[in-house]
């Protein structure tokens, strides 16, 4: 039962490589919906869990490129290993903690997916791909952990409309 | 076996990260083949059923899509038909002014093929529709495309159609640009001609020919072929005009018969 979850985070990290990533892009900017999530698994799990669901997500959320696949696994693995290490020198009671980690994490990928896919123009595509992604999932990060710890509920949400 | 399980346990975070970094590394650099099958395994199991969503969306967008175009073509048509409609009208004024007899009106009744027969090419189909439906001997009998044949035989549930492509079936048509006339024929090995044409008569490739009205069983102005072919012998009266059937006849499904609007 403890890996059903983490194999319903597969099954998301497919959707939204398969449907919601060009739905919820904007222009080139794209959720890195596989990067979030290892980060948050590796928030919450344990230090095993956490690389071995950063490789297999690595895998599952290129699958459609084999020639990234190994890669993009090792890097995944290695953001998930260390963002559980990590995660001892933060106070988990701050969101904005989290938040810092999940900004610097999911940067650190893009930025080792633009050297994984090659290409002119490293500095650019940084700036104009790789910080604005890392951004557009932090706001995501933010609404979910606003979620997970209550602070939005429907309940608050009713009396706006 | 306890020395080994103590060495892993202790020395467990290293043993995960070599593993982890060697099966990376192996997907990598390992067999060419090893990479594109985890690919297709994945794709094939946890991707396929996104993919079919996906793949169901699109085919409702385009759906969506030709349903606009239908919707255009079909507001044209009917402009068209109102248009057409106010110039029949105005032919049975001059009809009836100049004494000329009125041209004869149809009711389509809608049937499907329930058989065909024929070499290869089919020269006839079995439709569903009898006597019991009013269908009687020789009325003409058309699909979307064009003219497809005649009425040859009738039972009370089934009609059998003798198609334009039974070498026995002739069509008195014409080209309906220059309205020259000829008699339209299949004959196995060629195909569909354009029989007893002049020589010097005027047709052209991709001439459309239709039916003329004489010979009392095809109503004149449907749509038989387009011209493909022509030759003209020097020494002989007639040119050879071969023809590109309108029907396909190879995929005929749904016919229409036509019915004489003054039956009962």
């Amino acid at each position: 039962m403890r890996l059903l979850p983490l194999f319903l985070y597969l099954l998301l990290i497919a959707f939204h490589q398969t449907i919601l990533r060009d739905a919820t892009a904007i222009a080139t900017v794209s959720i890195d919906l596989a990067g979030f999530v290892v980060l948050a698994v590796a928030l919450y799990k344990s230090e095993f869990t956490s690389l071995w669901f950063g490789f297999l997500a690595g895998v599952v959320s290129v699958a459609a490129v084999p020639a990234e696949m190994g890669w993009n696994a090792l890097v995944m693995a290695a953001l998930g290993w260390t963002a559980f290490h990590f995660r001892g020198r933060l106070n988990l009671e701050s969101i904005f903690a989290k938040l810092g980690l999940i900004a610097g994490g999911i940067f650190v990928h893009n930025i080792a997916l633009i050297i994984l896919r090659g290409g002119d123009g490293f500095l650019i595509r940084i700036l104009s791909d790789g910080l604005p992604g890392a951004l557009y999932t932090t706001v995501l990060a933010w609404l979910f952990f606003l979620v997970k710890e209550k602070r939005i509920t429907f309940e608050k949400i009713k009396p706006l409309f | 076996m306890n020395l080994i399980s103590n060495l892993s346990h202790k020395n467990w975070r290293t043993v995960n990260l070599a593993l982890a970094a060697i099966l990376a590394l192996g997907i990598v650099f390992g067999k060419t083949s090893v990479a594109p099958t985890l690919s297709d395994a994945l794709l094939s199991t946890l991707y396929y059923p996104f993919h079919l969503v996906k793949s169901y969306v699109v085919e409702l967008s385009q759906v969506n899509d030709v349903n606009q175009q239908l919707a255009t073509e079909l507001t044209q048509a009917r402009l068209q038909l109102a248009f057409m409609g106010e110039i029949q009208r105005e032919n049975a004024r001059l009809r009836n002014n100049a004494d000329f007899e009125q041209p004869p009106r149809f009711k389509l009744l809608n049937a499907r093929v329930v058989a065909v027969t024929g070499n290869g090419l089919p020269v006839s189909a079995t439709i569903n529709r009898g006597s019991r439906d009013s269908v009687q001997l020789n009325w003409p009998v058309i699909n979307r495309s064009g003219l497809v044949g005649r009425i040859s035989s009738v039972t009370p549930d089934f009609a059998h159609v003798q198609l334009l492509t039974d070498p026995r079936n002739r069509v008195a048509a014409r080209i309906a640009s220059s309205r020259e006339m000829g008699i339209v024929r299949h004959v196995p090995g060629i195909g569909m001609t354009l029989a007893s044409f002049p020589n010097q008569g005027n047709v052209s490739l991709g001439d459309t020919v239709i039916s003329s009205g004489l010979g009392g069983i095809y109503p004149s102005g449907l749509q038989v072929g387009i011209v493909s072919s022509i030759v003209r012998p020097d020494n002989l009266p007639y040119a050879e005009v071969e023809l590109t059937p309108s029907a396909n006849f190879r995929s005929i499904e749904q016919l229409f018969v036509l019915i004489p609007e003054n039956q009962p």
